[in-house]
């Protein structure tokens, strides 16, 4: 029984967005993001105002994605308990794309981080790298939406007594995948709802961001603990 | 509340107080209709700051094909309630026959839509147009991608309603699968009201 590498695994759950969010908001002064709209050279002036900010800011939210990995792992090892032991294809699934989805945490990191490495560069270059790395941090909700899905459905499908995690998570999990929809949205937008800055494309997943991650950790390790009182 | 999330013992059909389904399908359909009330803050908010552009390109929209995907969904919600009627007392065949027929009613709204957006193409509207064709095309379509969804769901109770026994979790489950489709028409009704009917 290893309920205890389990718990510090689950734990990189909470942790992720709390780094992630310590990078985009105090640091890089993110939060909340510049408008799609904004013109090239007050982005190059924001970039060289605050190039130390945004350069910490990128590390920490590239560190939060080493602690996305071991929670996804968590999450599949609990998953991997209700599927069939031999055939576990939605363990499979939840993992593939949370392990891509770490680099959606990495390569925004890495593109402000080319952003601020020359600030002083002609304005246009720094807006590409920007709308660049807001692109790559809110359009891309497929593999959020998989995870979320692959979960989801898991979790209702636990036909045993004691269920590993409470129905409810699986059905937290299908609403969550379906506010991450309207992010695809931004491609055609540059002000608006559905823009990068919008409502409905940034805020409302921005609000579920967090509760998803500390509901998902909290059931892995409730569930990490009741494994272990069951000796199984 | 304590009574509707009780016991198993209380899951008998009609029971005062008995919640459709489980607790956790009414967690993402009350979750389902608060992004939808989002969008109708939304639409209302942007409305606001272009009546007269937005009363000008509803007159735009065909009615007759909004009354008849209406219609449909008010008899698919018919249709799926009357077999969870027939679940409950043990009439599995019926049951089916009745998800199929809701399942046809989705087929037919999905025939209405292609002919609405291709007669918008048609006339050269596009979600580019302005505002207001935006967020009916986006609306309405992801509105539709309920209704897909939804079908796959009736798909799967008609077929799960054919095998018997019909115990306490399978009638749980067509509850709750019942539940979403009512959703999927109530959020229609609305959306036709605020985009096809309200000057």
């Amino acid at each position: 029984m290893n309920a205890k590498s389990q718990i510090l695994c689950a734990l990189g759950g909470i942790l992720c967005p709390l780094i992630f969010f310590g990078g985009l908001w105090p640091a890089a002064g993110f939060f909340p993001p510049p408008p799609p709209l904004e013109g090239a050279a007050d982005i190059a002036a924001y970039y060289q105002a605050h190039t130390n900010g945004i350069r910490l800011g990128a590390l920490l939210i590239m560190i939060s994605a080493a602690f996305y990995i071991p929670f996804t792992a968590a999450i599949g090892a609990q998953m991997r308990r209700i599927e069939h032991p031999l055939t576990p294809v939605l363990t499979y699934t939840q993992l593939g794309a949370g392990f891509c989805s770490a680099w959606l945490f990495l390569l925004p990191g890495l593109v402000w981080t080319a952003a601020a490495f020359r600030p002083d560069r002609p304005p246009d270059i720094t807006q590409a790298f920007n709308d660049f790395a807001w692109i790559v941090t809110v359009m891309p909700f497929m593999l959020a939406v998989t995870q979320n899905l692959a979960l989801g459905f898991t979790i209702i499908s636990d036909k045993q007594p004691e269920p590993i995690f409470p129905r409810w998570v699986g059905f937290f999990n299908l609403w969550v995948a379906l506010l991450f929809l309207p992010g695809g949205l931004l491609t055609f937008f540059k002000a608006g709802p559905f823009a990068w800055n919008g409502i409905l494309a940034f805020w409302v997943p921005a609000c579920v961001f967090g509760p998803w991650f500390f509901v998902i950790s909290i059931s892995v390790m409730r569930a990490a603990r009741r494994q272990a009182a069951l000796g199984v | 509340m304590t009574r509707g999330r009780g016991t198993p013992a209380n899951r008998q059909p009609r029971f005062p107080g008995h919640v459709p389904g489980e607790a956790g399908i009414w967690m993402f359909i009350f979750g389902d209709m608060m992004m939808f009330s989002l969008f109708f803050i939304v639409f209302a908010y942007y409305r606001q700051q272009e009546v007269a552009l937005f009363e000008a390109s509803r007159l735009h929209l065909n009615i007759v094909f909004g009354v008849i995907n209406t219609l449909l969904m008010l008899s698919s919600s018919w249709f799926v309630a009357s077999a969870v009627r027939m679940t409950r007392v043990g009439r599995g065949h019926t049951a089916s026959i009745l998800f199929g027929g809701a399942f046809m009613c989705g087929v037919c709204f999905g025939v209405v839509k292609f002919f609405e957006y291709g007669q918008k193409f048609h006339a050269g509207i596009t979600p580019a147009t302005n505002d207001f064709f935006m967020y009916y095309f986006i609306f309405t379509g992801i509105h539709f991608i309920h209704v897909l969804i939804g079908m796959g769901v009736l798909a799967f109770l008609s077929a799960h309603v054919r095998s018997a026994p019909l115990s306490g979790t399978r009638i749980r489950n067509i509850e709750s699968g019942a539940s979403f489709w009512h959703v999927v028409d109530l959020l229609w009704i609305v959306l036709f009201a605020l985009l096809y009917v309200v000057p």
